[in-house]
């Protein structure tokens, strides 16, 4: 098995800089046209869990914020996006809506900001149409620092999010057949660098961990993971260590925004409002209870799993919301659940070590 | 509404019930006569409500959500947010959550909607029952919140629901917004005359518009006699007043509420008489009420001879409304409904506020951090921050929750607000 050391961040997006004259973005989460952005050379490095201490943004949010959005705003007002050209807020809940206004409104960091407001579901004919629109007004706004949208460069990057999708997706479904011989660690770490790789990077890094990856997975007992995102890293350590596999996820940050099936589109906008329209259920566009259970349940049958870990960040009220019904639905079908609600970036605690211990006991 | 001899059913239910007198509190100006009208309206509403099943379709709402359009196809409209607010200013907010928690809805969420679940999961209200929904309306102009908690009553109710979905204004509101607004609002019809199996009448719809426009507008009046030096109400009668137009609008109900209100507070200006007898300070109020500290506060106040003359919150309901217009229904709502303050981003709040601010002569700022309401709570100590330096009134900060109460620290609420008070008071 291959490890796979990712430059440091900041020098690769200085490099990305340097060498293609790119323009570095801080994205929030979680829903934008990431292949808009590549095809007007603007690289966007997503903002989820910057490993800082909260002290700063205290004084701008209430203590019953999620991580997410407090980490996020410690990253600005520390002064951390110094290397950064401008951000781009996607309308995710009301806490980053919120977050999106304080910082161009009250804060003024000195870079551009951007906003792209995604349909919520239930989709109608409506929602395609503005979809597209958004795009449009998203990229002739961008235009105004960048440049104009090239056309037929929008088109090649497209093809490229669909490669990457494609690799993903095949990553995904060997793992879920246990054909893919990586920890949990590992695969987390890999999937993780598509938040702020350019795809030409991208697309080979993830075919190299592919093909060094093949081979038949050790005896281990599969769960499913579903929240927001694996953070902190530990938690999977810990269960590579039980010996549980993740045999797939439904986690915001992963497989909710990778496993989008391929359009046949030619038209770049409709493409992407194709693959928006087609990604697995989530929170943050409203999909149904019981879509989200469905598909949960259909993971849970796809990869054998003997479980399901809601993997929740503290005050995270849409994934909160879901979580009584889905948990009701999984119990209905005889499958064990453990929720557990963390921070980001926290230490493993022998309380938390002690309930997975006790979670993986029960499946075996 | 039609009479059904209300104030004879509530002299009924109040038979064998022994209340104790509540003192008034002496620095208090003499109470509203509507507030007798307003409770005989509400509890006609409530009243009503019990028996709309089977005879009308009854669909559940959001506060923002654009009922002028559900009006014409004879839905009873009941709203799970005011139900919540008297759930919490009748105290019964905890044990309500607590049935919600049980049942696996976490402490950290919306308070409104844990009441809401705890009623699904215990039929419990103070209103004697609630009627059982065939449709639910939503609009996430006021949060995305109304949405996951809509979402989850959807599946347990087995029922459909409808999302009217308002771009966020991060900006300007666009043109692209306003048509997708629009083309939301023509796509509905077909729906919601299979779910009433009523015939949308165009007529009938721009009626309701202008009556609901009307409404929202004698309600601005309303709130605007507080400029008057002493107000004739305080922001609690206001937020008690503010059942009819969230509850009622687009009916004549409220508008005839609204008239009443009207006259009597103009009759109150006129003879200078006050809501509180020393008006020696004059406040705004941030965000919902806290429902269970409502009298507590407005004696705690009116005391100090403080008044609450505006608020950000009853402001809502008629800050857009001129927007509506009859002639363009689809339009006019789209407008109306998406530049509410809670979808409008947060310089808008700051401008609207230094607004209120002067044109109410406010001294004081008391912002109520909502556990419950992130998009009205995320950004209030940024705009505590900017208000003071660029108004230079005191302001002060409440954590708290509209109706869990055990979120509320009374101990940190009162060294803050006696803080407060000595800045005040200087």
């Amino acid at each position: 098995m291959t490890e796979f050391h990712s430059p440091s961040r900041k020098d690769y997006l200085l490099k990305q800089r340097e060498m293609y004259g790119r323009h570095i973005f801080g994205v929030f989460p979680a829903q934008y046209p990431r292949e808009l952005l590549w095809a007007m050379n603007i690289l966007p490095v997503e903002i989820w869990d910057p490993p800082l201490d909260l002290s700063y943004a205290s004084a701008h949010l209430q203590s019953y914020i999620c991580s997410i959005v407090r980490l996020g705003l410690e990253f600005i007002v520390q002064d951390k996006a110094d290397i950064l050209d401008g951000f781009l807020f996607p309308h995710t809940c009301d806490s980053i809506q919120n977050l999106s206004s304080i910082v161009n409104d009250y804060l003024k960091p000195g870079k551009p900001c951007y906003f792209f407001y995604h349909p919520k579901w239930p989709y109608r004919e409506s929602s395609h149409r503005f979809y597209i629109e958004q795009l449009r007004d998203l990229a002739a706004q961008l235009g105004d620092q960048v440049g104009d949208l090239d056309y037929t460069q929008f088109q090649q990057y497209a093809e490229k999010g669909e490669e990457v999708a494609s690799v993903m997706r095949e990553l995904y479904s060997l793992r879920a057949s246990g054909e893919l011989c990586a920890s949990n660690v590992e695969f987390y770490r890999t999937i993780r660098q598509a938040e702020f790789l350019h795809p030409d990077d991208l697309i080979p890094l993830l075919e190299t961990f592919l093909e060094n990856s093949r081979g038949s997975q050790a005896s281990e007992t599969p769960v499913i993971l579903t929240g927001v995102l694996p953070n902190p890293p530990e938690i999977l350590a810990l269960l590579d260590e039980l010996k549980i596999r993740v045999g797939d996820d439904d986690l915001l940050a992963c497989g909710r925004r990778y496993l989008v099936p391929p359009s046949q589109a030619k038209d770049p906008f409709e493409a992407l409002a194709e693959r928006y329209f087609h990604m697995p259920p989530c929170t943050t566009i409203n999909s149904p209870i019981r879509e989200r259970l469905e598909n949960l349940i259909s993971k849970v049958e796809g990869s054998n799993a003997k479980g399901v870990i809601f993997w929740i960040v503290k005050f995270c009220e849409p994934e909160l919301f879901d979580m009584p019904h889905l948990i009701e639905g999984l119990k209905k079908r005889g499958l064990p659940t453990l929720v557990i609600d963390v921070e980001p970036n926290q230490e493993l605690t022998g309380q938390l070590t002690t309930r997975i211990e006790a979670f993986v006991e029960m499946l075996a | 509404m039609k009479d059904m001899g209300v104030p004879g059913i509530m002299r009924f239910s109040r038979m064998g019930k022994k209340r104790r007198p509540r003192k008034k509190n002496a620095s208090l100006g003499p109470p509203l006569e509507c507030n007798s009208r307003l409770r005989e309206l509400m509890a006609t509403h409530y009243l009503l409500s019990r028996y709309a099943q089977g005879a009308k379709p009854v669909a559940w709402v959001t506060s923002g959500a654009p009922v002028e359009i559900l009006r014409p196809f004879g839905f009873y409209t009941f709203y799970p947010e005011n139900h919540g607010a008297l759930c919490g200013a009748q105290k019964m907010g905890p044990e309500l959550c607590a049935e919600a928690e049980e049942h696996g809805y976490h402490q950290d969420l919306c308070s409104y909607a844990r009441i809401d679940l705890g009623h699904y999961f215990s039929g419990k209200t103070p209103v004697g029952r609630l009627p059982k929904p065939d449709l639910l309306f939503a609009s996430n102009n006021i949060c995305q919140t109304v949405v996951y908690w809509y979402k989850a009553l959807a599946e347990y109710w087995k029922i459909p629901l409808i999302l009217f979905d308002t771009p966020y204004n991060f900006r300007e509101i666009s043109k692209a917004d306003i048509s997708y607004m629009v083309r939301q609002l023509e796509e509905m019809i077909p729906l919601l005359e299979q779910i009433s199996k009523r015939r949308f009448r165009y007529k009938r719809f721009r009626e309701i518009v202008g009556i609901a426009k009307e409404a929202s507008l004698t309600w601005g009046e309303v709130l605007s006699t507080m400029k008057a030096r002493p107000s004739p109400m305080t922001i609690f009668d206001a937020f008690t007043h503010l059942a009819p137009i969230v509850s009622l609008r687009g009916l004549p109900a409220a508008l005839e509420h609204y008239r009443a209100l009207l006259a009597e507070l103009e009759k109150r200006v006129a003879q200078g008489v006050g809501a509180i007898k020393n008006e020696r300070w004059r406040l705004m109020w941030d965000n919902i009420a806290i429902w269970y500290k409502m009298r507590d506060f407005a004696n705690l106040f009116a005391e100090r001879g403080m008044n609450f003359v505006t608020a950000t919150y009853t402001n809502a309901w008629t800050e857009t409304i001129g927007y509506l217009d009859e002639t363009k229904p689809f339009e006019s709502m789209a407008k109306a409904y998406s530049l509410v303050i809670l979808n409008n981003n947060l310089d808008h709040r700051l401008q609207l506020m230094e607004r209120l601010i002067q044109e109410f002569q406010v001294d004081g700022l008391v912002i109520h951090s909502a556990r419950s309401c992130k998009p009205y709570s995320v950004g209030q100590y940024d705009l505590k921050r900017l208000i003071t330096e660029r108004l230079e009134i005191p302001t002060v900060v409440i954590e708290a929750d509209i109706t869990d109460s055990r979120a509320y620290s009374e101990e940190q609420a009162m060294v803050r607000l006696e803080a407060f008070f000595e800045t005040l008071e200087g």
